[in-house]
C-alpha cells in the first residue's frame, strides 16, 4: 500500500507542474469568470445559465485533464526510462500502475476544485446561496474523470500518447454521447449476431451521461438516494474493472 | 549461502519478425556473484550487458533459463527488496527535485518515514550532488543527473547495487569520486555488479570480472587470472655488438633502441637463450621485466 502512496504523490508532483495542467486549469477558469458576461438574460435565466454554462466546464475540463495526464503518464515514464529505477524497488507493477491512476485522479481533483471554487462563489454572488446538489455534481464529475483517467491509463499500458489521448476521447464521446443510441439500438436489433455486438458495447463502454447531474443543478431537482448509489457502486466497479484489465496486461509487458 | 546474483542457463531470445528472424540477446549465461565483491561486467556494444541487468529486476522475462537475486526469484517484487539500481544515463522526472526522487528511492526501499530526509540528504551528500538538493533535475546537468541517480541507488543502504555505466556523463574529477565511492560501498560490505566500458575503471575497481561475447560468457575470474600473463619480457641492456645484433634479429627478437637505451622484447620461451648470448657477448642486463597483458588487451582479445 504505501508503494501505491508513493507513486501517486510523485504522479501527483510531477502532474501539478506540468504546463498542460496549468493551461487547461487557468481556460477554463477563464471560461467560468467569463459567464458572468451573460448579462442579457433575466436574473433567474442567468443563474440556470450560469450553472449549466460551469458544470460543462466542470465535466469537459475534468474529463480534459484526465485524458491528457492519464494518457502520458506510463508511456512517457517507459519512454524516458524514468520507470526502471521505479521498478527496480520492491514495487509491482500493479502498484506501480494504480498509483498512476490515483495521482492523475488527485490532480485532476485539485484542477477541479478550483473550478468549483469559483464556480461556487459566482453562484453566491447571483443566488446568495448554495445549492445542496453542487457537492454532489461536482463528486459525480470527478467519479467520472476518475473512470476517464482509468480508461486512459489501461489504454496507456499498450499504446502510445497519441493514440490512447485519441481512443480515450473516442470512448468518452460514445460513453456521454452514443451510449443512449446504442441502447435505442439493442432494444429495436432482433436477437442475434448484431443485438450481441451491440449488447458488447453497450456494456464494455462507460455509461458517463449518468454522473452529469447538471440538469438536477441547474432545476433543482432532487435526485433519489438510491439512484446515486447505484451510480456510485457502478463508477467505482467500472474503475476497478478497467484497472484490472490495464494490470494484468502490464504485469506481463516488457519494459 | 545464497548468492547475491546468481544465473542459470540464462537465455533472452528476441523476436525480431518473420524478416528478420530471432536475436539471440543472452545466451546460457551461468554466473555467480560473490556477497562483498565488486563484479565488472564487460563487452562491447551488444553483447547483451544491459539485457542481462534488465532480466535480473524483471524489466524483461527470460526466454529461458533462470536468475536469482539473495536467493529469491527475479520475478518476485520481495527480490529487489535489497537492490540499489543505477541504469544508465539515468532519467527523473525533469519537474521533481533531487530531494525529491532521493526521499521517494528512500521511502520505496522501506526506510522509516520519520528518517527518509536524513538518509536521502545523507544519500546526496556522499554523491557530490547535496547543494543541488532543490533544483529541478530538467536544469542539471548530464553529470549531476548521473550524480542523482547514484544518490538514489545508494538511498535505503541496499545490500546489492547494480550499476550500468556509473561514470557515464562524469568529468575527471566526478569520475575518481564514484570510482572512490564505489571502493567505499564495497569496504562497508556491499556486493556492485558493475557494466562498464571504462577498462580502466572496471580494472581499478573490480574484484572479479566476466566478459559477455554475442550474447556469451567468454571469461569470468579475477582480473589477473582473465589477463593472460608473461605475454613477452624486455631486456634493456647497455650495449650489442654487432654479431649479437644480427643472431637476436635472426632468432626474431625485438631490438628497440632509443634515446642510448636498448630494449629487447624476447618470448617467454625464448629468454634463457637471449640471456645466455648476452653473457657470451658481454652485454650487461639493465632491468629485466615482464610485461603483462593490460585488461583492454585482454578485452580485446576475448570480445573482439
Amino acid at each position: 500500500m504505501a508503494g501505491i502512496w508513493i507513486i501517486a504523490k510523485m504522479s501527483l508532483l510531477e502532474n501539478s507542474r506540468k504546463q498542460v495542467f496549468h493551461v487547461m486549469c487557468l481556460l477554463m477558469l477563464a471560461v467560468i469568470a467569463g459567464s458572468t458576461l451573460l448579462t442579457i438574460f433575466t436574473d433567474g435565466v442567468q443563474t440556470k445559465i450560469l450553472k449549466d454554462l460551469c458544470m460543462t466546464c466542470l465535466l469537459f475540463g475534468g474529463a480534459a485533464m484526465a485524458i491528457a495526464l492519464g494518457a502520458t503518464g506510463v508511456p512517457n515514464d517507459i519512454e524516458s526510462r524514468t520507470i526502471h529505477p521505479l521498478l527496480a524497488r520492491p514495487l509491482t507493477r500493479v502498484q506501480y500502475l494504480i498509483g498512476k491512476f490515483l495521482g492523475t485522479f488527485i490532480t485532476v481533483s485539485l484542477g477541479v476544485a478550483a473550478m468549483t471554487v469559483v464556480f461556487g462563489a459566482l453562484i453566491m454572488m447571483y443566488q446568495h446561496s448554495i445549492d445542496s446538489s453542487l457537492g454532489l455534481a461536482v463528486l459525480f464529475t470527478l467519479l467520472e474523470a476518475a473512470i476517464i483517467a482509468a480508461v486512459a491509463i489501461t489504454i496507456s499500458t499498450f499504446a502510445s500518447p497519441a493514440i490512447t489521448t485519441v481512443l480515450t476521447f473516442m470512448i468518452y464521446l460514445a460513453g456521454t454521447i452514443k451510449i443512449g443510441y446504442i441502447g435505442e439500438l439493442i432494444e429495436k436489433s432482433q436477437a442475434g449476431l448484431s443485438k450481441g455486438l451491440y449488447l458488447l458495447i453497450y456494456h464494455a463502454l462507460p455509461n458517463l451521461e449518468c454522473f452529469n447531474l447538471k440538469s438536477a443543478l441547474v432545476h433543482q431537482e432532487i435526485i433519489p438516494g438510491l439512484y446515486l448509489s447505484q451510480v456510485a457502486v457502478y463508477g467505482i466497479c467500472y474503475i476497478a474493472f478497467t484497472l484490472v484489465v490495464g494490470a494484468s496486461y502490464f504485469a506481463s509487458r516488457e519494459v | 549461502m545464497s548468492h547475491p546474483i546468481e544465473t542459470e542457463n540464462l537465455r533472452k531470445v528476441y523476436k525480431l519478425g518473420k524478416r528478420k528472424g530471432d536475436r539471440i540477446a543472452v545466451d546460457s549465461l551461468n554466473i555467480a556473484v560473490p556477497e562483498g565483491a565488486v563484479f565488472g561486467f564487460l563487452g562491447p556494444n551488444g553483447a547483451g550487458k544491459t539485457t542481462t541487468i534488465k532480466m535480473l529486476l524483471d524489466f524483461v522475462h527470460p526466454t529461458s533459463g533462470s536468475a536469482t537475486i539473495f536467493g529469491n526469484p527475479t520475478s518476485a517484487a520481495s527480490s529487489r527488496r535489497l537492490i540499489g539500481y543505477l541504469p544508465e544515463q539515468p532519467y527523473f522526472h525533469k519537474f521533481l527535485r533531487p530531494i525529491e526522487v532521493v526521499s521517494m528511492h528512500a521511502s520505496l526501499a522501506g526506510v522509516p518515514r520519520k528518517e527518509v530526509r536524513q538518509h536521502s540528504i545523507s544519500a546526496l551528500e556522499r554523491s557530490g550532488i547535496a547543494e543541488y538538493s532543490d533544483t529541478p533535475i530538467g536544469k542539471l546537468s548530464k553529470g549531476l543527473t548521473q550524480r542523482v541517480g547514484i544518490a538514489q541507488a545508494i538511498v535505503g543502504d541496499p545490500k546489492l547495487l547494480i550499476m550500468d555505466e556509473p561514470t557515464s556523463g562524469l568529468d575527471p574529477i566526478g569520475r575518481r569520486h564514484a570510482r572512490d565511492l564505489i571502493l567505499q560501498l564495497r569496504d562497508e560490505g556491499r556486493t556492485i555488479f558493475l557494466s562498464s566500458h571504462l577498462l580502466s575503471e572496471v580494472e581499478s575497481t573490480c574484484d572479479i570480472i566476466a566478459v559477455l561475447k554475442r550474447g556469451k560468457l567468454v571469461a569470468m575470474g579475477k582480473p589477473d587470472d582473465v589477463q593472460a600473463k608473461g605475454k613477452q619480457v624486455t631486456i634493456q641492456v647497455d650495449t650489442l655488438t654487432d654479431e649479437t645484433k644480427a643472431s637476436l634479429k635472426f632468432a626474431k627478437v625485438g631490438i628497440e633502441e632509443e634515446a642510448g637505451a636498448i630494449r629487447l622484447c624476447v618470448a617467454p620461451e625464448m629468454l634463457y637463450w637471449v640471456i645466455r648470448m648476452l653473457e657470451k657477448s658481454g652485454a650487461k642486463i639493465l632491468r629485466l621485466q615482464t610485461e603483462r597483458e593490460s585488461l583492454e588487451e585482454a578485452f580485446l582479445r576475448l570480445a573482439a
